[in-house]
């Protein structure tokens, strides 16, 4: 047993300990301040983390714990998120009556749940690291315990969540069953006499449909806008980008690095799931007035995207997809940051709301714009790039596979639609109607650097984006020299050279 | 020598590639920056903006002083990669992009600390620096851009940016028509350049400058009979931005922006740009000339030719005009139509000498003066209550004495009077012309005379004599921030013509032929005598013809004198009359059929439709959406078994 291999995981979960440890001898007033030093406490773990002293690579725990470049890259991701979804929680706080650093040491130990995620080598740890996450939010996604809405997000989450478990459970085995192991290596290793097992199949999109879940994809995406709607702000930041990140590592590491083969074969699955969900999310966005909802439909339409990047089944599709998984964070942790900082000021969660907002904040609508932007996929800001590399990827792929290029014109049309319900709010926030409040908002140290950090991430890596481009690329090869799980590159490099 | 310039570039690429990207993307940082953060904060939006542009020209200023004239191409992005056209976002310096770049910076420097005065009392002010930022940026875009794809991009842009700017007092009527005509002029004549960069494309395969123009070096004909027309429909795009005849309309009507804008843009820089295209895409006209059929008529006239052709008329139709405006900006916004025309001449006659350096030379020398003499002017017109007819004013050479000896230094190097840069400019393309193309060396020497005598004009009615009205009795020196740029812009309209300039500038177009530029106090006696003293002596006739009519006059004896010749001169030849009647009665036709078009086929069929499928859509979505938990879980399954179903063979 290799300990040194979880240093990450136990660091954080000592961390989460440590705060509500911590609460039993402060006094309610400093709470806020317990957020920020469980924030610097995470960032120096960021910094560890990436860092060279940290586990770089190693297979331990009977093969179940992975550390690559891919785990890496996720773990940076989540923790950035923690740290980020803490500050806007902080300045949050006045919505969260008690119990505030319950709810900092819950995200933490949701961060532990995503963590593990991003090493799990094996179903079992898959599985128990996603209930981490995912029974962890069933609490985080009810916290405002006197409103009702939040309270029938917790509940609507908890039963659909434990609906998707015990499909995930049953799929895993049947698995077990079939293949007499649970560990990624061992499958991957037999995948070509198992794609041939129709009960290992069947366990297989089980589990997918477990997944599926997670990253909201169709058809198992009916929660996703509810839950949005009804969790304290926060918490929905975290579900859109940890939970959903979480769903999408595991994802690459089942699909194209467990059973590659089998996946090529079910294409049209995926293609029809991917176009799917796109339509699905970003029709379904056009008629919202409620902004948290919509949030919730466009976290759908992106998964729609994100999923571009597996049925592409290519080296650059995975990187593709880490890409655009990275500027994602960043834009998705702006857009809830500024609406967290709003909360206090600006009385619903209504798009409506945002009118005046120009006036009142320029930086925060900034903000939310530059991050909506983002999302509507314009240059120069990261998420144009992102989409564009998806996009890419899937058609180099597509010579031979028809269907492709109408999942191509779907995505094309997806993006069009999306783009009039984005600058839909930002046409509220600069020229909104009526705006009987002009006061203006104040944010908070926090909540400036938090947002600071978000806009940099997204105009930077939207600009120059080899640098990052090349950190995604090493992830996702370091992932296939693991186990050549995937196809060589089907037209060339992905590189902005 | 170009050995040494390769082997400079390699070693020190990566640092003058950050160092011009700097330079271009720190003005953009800011207008991005002021829009965003601080719409309406007014000292910090000066602060950043200002200290922007100065960043930038420090900047410039480094790579003119480190890299001197050496040229690189800095490694390009691959933007647009698709078959057959490699479009790629890269900087080219050399001597002439690092030469402009001072000029640009360096006046967008002093006019935005000029505009801290003369724009204070405006409610825009933060929003009136990021356009001029955002300007900037296009501008220095156009300077660096290494491709035909990426100069369309931020030709572009600069249109954008002069729309704001012209119409930046949205609210009047006339800058808001200014500010349209401008634009619309300008899509004019970029429609031409993009139909010739598609030609050039087409033709050559590449629409990076640097392949393109060893291509022609390598074989001269490889444009064939498509030569001429695409040099003529590039020429177009510098019509329009270059405002040259018959798209010239626009310039005198953009004095309705502010007057720095009026200096910055219609003085120094955007309208340079015209010229700097043309000197940067020169290797397309010293290729073979050629014409495809029905135009081979025109045989061994090479576009170059033509393009001369039209600046001399340029110049002269300008310099006639400005003779009887009497509106201060008018008058210099013809002025600058003709020295324009002067340029593109020089651009044409220096395909003769595979030499466009004197067009360059007066583009550098007149950018300095003219700023000065539109800041000077905006001083006078800020002082006299936003009075600007000359006849108004009179007298206020003791009242502002600053303005007075700025603006005569200016007057007198845009004469073309020794020792003021404007003699050695103008004296370069004298003697470009007389060697080329005599006849054109006797426009140039009228437009000589004519310039002296509107500009002597201008300044013994304005300053001298009585003051003419109340708002010119009042009139007062402007405050600091106005003054300070005035008199730093004396400097180089006095001497930037002193420098060794045609040397430096050879590197960019042809090291074998060096064309000699720049000289000191006589210089220009020695070595091209005629041309000397004929430019000489056309700014002393000028100034003597003017002395005799204007010398303590209370109004203008001309008319009287050339009756309606004069008033011919005074409505600008009709032109916007001929314009109106003409194109305005075709284009109502037009409007009319695509106003129809655009009413029933394209509104009506396919925006309202295809918007009303979306919106049905989404709406009929959200009924699934019920929130009822059962159905939720119903969905699921459903989902599963949807899955199951998919993912069999």
């Amino acid at each position: 047993m290799n300990y040194s291999l979880i240093i990450v995981e136990i660091t954080a979960v000592l961390i989460g300990l440590g705060v509500l440890m911590t609460d039993l001898w402060i006094s309610p007033t400093a709470r806020k301040g317990l957020g920020y030093s469980a924030a610097v406490a995470l960032g120096c773990l960021l910094a560890f983390a990436t860092g060279s002293l940290a586990p770089q690579h190693g297979l331990g725990f009977r093969d179940s714990f992975v550390v690559d470049d891919l785990a890496r890259f996720f773990k940076a991701f989540f923790l950035f998120g923690a740290i980020v979804v803490i500050l806007m929680t902080v300045e949050f706080s006045s919505r969260i009556a008690s119990g505030l650093s319950e709810f900092f040491a819950l995200v933490i130990f949701a961060l532990v749940g995503m963590l593990f995620a991003a090493s799990a080598n094996d179903l079992v740890l898959l599985f128990v690291s996603l209930e981490l996450i995912t029974v962890t939010f069933y609490i985080l996604t009810s916290f405002q315990r006197n409103r009702l809405a939040s309270l029938e997000a917790g509940v609507k989450y908890l039963i659909l969540g434990a609906v998707a478990s015990a499909f995930m459970v049953f799929g895993i085995a049947l698995i077990f069953g079939s293949a007499n192991s649970t560990n990624f290596r061992v499958i991957a290793a037999h995948q070509t006499e198992l794609a041939t097992s129709p009960v290992f199949l069947m366990g297989l999109l089980l589990v997918l449909a477990g997944l599926g879940f997670k990253i909201a994809a169709f058809p198992f995406q009916a929660w996703a806008p509810d839950v949005y709607q009804g969790s304290p702000a926060p918490a929905t930041a975290f579900l859109a980008v940890g939970s959903k990140a979480a769903g999408f590592v595991l994802l690459i590491r089942l699909l194209t690095q467990a059973v590659p083969q089998i996946t090529a074969e079910w294409s049209r699955l995926l293609v029809v799931m991917s176009a799917a969900t796109i339509i699905y999310g970003s029709l379904c966005a056009i008629p919202q007035r409620n902004l948290k909802r919509l949030m919730g439909y466009s976290s759908i339409a992106n998964a729609g995207y994100l999923l571009l990047g597996i049925v592409a089944m290519t080296r650059s599709g995975s990187t593709a997809m880490l890409f655009y998984l990275g500027g994602y964070f960043f834009t998705v942790l702006a857009a809830f940051t500024a609406m967290c900082a709003l909360a206090e000021h600006v009385e619903t969660d209504e798009i409506a709301g945002l009118a005046g907002l120009g006036r009142r904040s320029p930086f925060l609508a900034a903000s939310l714009t530059l991050s909506l932007v983002s999302l509507a996929g314009i240059p120069p800001m990261v998420g144009f790039f992102g989409k564009v590399l998806l996009l890419r990827s899937v058609f180099e792929s597509a010579p031979g596979h028809p269907d492709l290029y109408l999942l191509l014109g779907v995505a094309v049309i997806g993006v069009v639609i999306s783009l009039y319900y984005y600058l839909g709010i930002i046409r509220s926030i600069y020229w909104g109607g009526n705006t009987p409040n002009l006061t203006p908002i104040r944010t908070s140290l926090g909540t400036k650097v938090a947002l600071g950090t978000c806009i940099a991430g997204m105009v930077f890596l939207g600009i120059v984006p080899n640098g990052y481009l090349r950190i995604a690329e090493t992830a996702v090869a370091g992932m296939e020299s693991a186990v050549g799980g995937l196809k060589s590159p089907a037209v060339k490099k992905v590189s902005a050279h | 020598m170009e050995h040494a310039a390769v082997q400079h570039a390699v070693e020190s690429g990566s640092k003058i590639q950050d160092l011009a990207w700097m330079i271009l993307v720190a003005p953009l940082v800011m207008a991005v920056g002021t829009t965003l953060f601080v719409p309406r904060d007014r000292t910090l939006a000066a602060i950043f903006n200002i200290g922007g542009v100065i960043l930038s020209f420090c900047l410039s200023f480094v790579l003119f002083c480190v890299f001197g004239g050496g040229s690189a191409q800095c490694t390009p992005f691959e933007w647009l990669p698709i078959a057959g056209l490699d479009v790629h976002i890269g900087l080219h310096i050399d001597p002439l992009a690092s030469l402009m770049l001072l000029v640009v910076t360096g006046v967008a420097s002093l006019v935005m600390i000029y505009s801290t005065g003369y724009m204070h009392d405006d409610r825009s002010y933060p929003r009136f620096f990021a356009s001029l930022s955002l300007f900037v940026f296009s501008m220095l875009g156009i300077v660096l851009a290494d491709n035909f794809v990426m100069l369309f991009i931020f030709w572009e842009l600069v249109g954008i940016s002069s729309y704001l700017l012209i119409g930046f007092w949205y609210a009047r009527p006339a800058a808001a028509d200014a500010s349209k005509k401008a634009f619309l002029t300008n899509r004019i004549g970029d429609f031409g350049f993009m139909l010739g960069i598609l030609i050039v494309w087409s033709a050559l395969g590449t629409v990076d400058f640097a392949v393109a123009k060893a291509k022609l070096a390598e074989n001269p004909t490889l444009l064939g009979s498509m030569a001429g027309i695409a040099g003529l429909l590039i020429f177009m795009g510098a019509m329009g931005k270059s405002a040259q005849f018959p798209l010239h309309v626009w310039l005198p009507d953009a004095m309705e922006g502010p007057t720095p804008v009026s200096a910055l843009i219609h003085a120094a820089t955007m309208v340079a740009a015209g010229i700097y295209m043309l000197c940067r895409v020169f290797f397309l006209y010293t290729a073979a000339p050629g014409w495809p059929g029905p135009l081979s008529m025109l045989g061994d006239l090479s576009a170059a030719t033509l393009i001369s052709l039209v600046g001399a008329f340029t110049a002269l139709l300008a310099a006639l005009i400005a003779v009887q405006q009497n509106d201060i900006k008018r008058i210099l916004a013809f002025s600058t139509l003709s020295q324009l025309g002067l340029m593109v001449m020089a651009v044409g006659l220096g395909a003769k000498a595979a030499n466009p350096s004197a067009a360059m030379f007066h583009l550098v020398t007149h950018a300095f003066f003219k700023a000065m003499l539109f800041l000077g002017a905006g001083s006078v017109i800020h002082a006299c209550h936003h009075e600007q007819d000359i006849w108004k004013m009179g007298g206020l050479k003791a009242k502002m004495p600053f303005t007075f000896w700025t603006f005569l230094i200016g007057t007198a190097a845009l004469a073309g009077l020794p020792p003021f840069s404007g003699f050695y400019s103008k004296d370069e393309i004298f003697a470009l012309a007389l060697e080329t193309n005599p006849i054109l060396f006797g426009v140039g020497i009228l437009v000589s005379v004519l310039t002296t005598f509107y500009m002597s004009r201008l300044v013994l009615v304005a300053f001298f004599g009585s003051t003419r009205s109340e708002s010119a009795d009042h009139a007062h020196e402007s405050p600091g921030s106005m003054k300070w740029p005035l008199v730093v812009l004396t400097v180089p309209s006095l001497m930037v013509a002193w420098l060794p300039l045609g040397p430096f500038l050879s590197e960019s177009f042809d090291p074998a032929h060096p064309v000699h530029l720049g000289d000191i106090f006589f210089g220009p006696f020695n070595h091209n005598p005629i041309a000397a003293f004929f430019g000489f002596g056309a700014a002393l006739f000028g100034f003597s013809l003017a002395y005799s009519l204007y010398w303590k006059a209370t109004k203008d004896p001309l008319p009287t004198q050339l009756g309606l010749l004069s008033k011919v001169m005074r409505n600008r030849f009709y032109f916007d009359e001929i314009y109106e009647t003409i194109f305005i009665s075709l284009h109502n036709l037009f409007s009319h059929i695509a106003d129809w078009m655009d009413r029933w086929v394209i509104s009506g069929l396919v925006v309202r439709g295809v918007s009303g499928l979306v919106d049905i859509s989404g709406r009929a979505l959200r009924l699934v959406q019920t929130g009822n938990i059962q159905s939720y879980t119903f969905f699921f399954t459903v989902g599963v078994l949807l899955v199951v179903l998919l993912a069999r063979k």
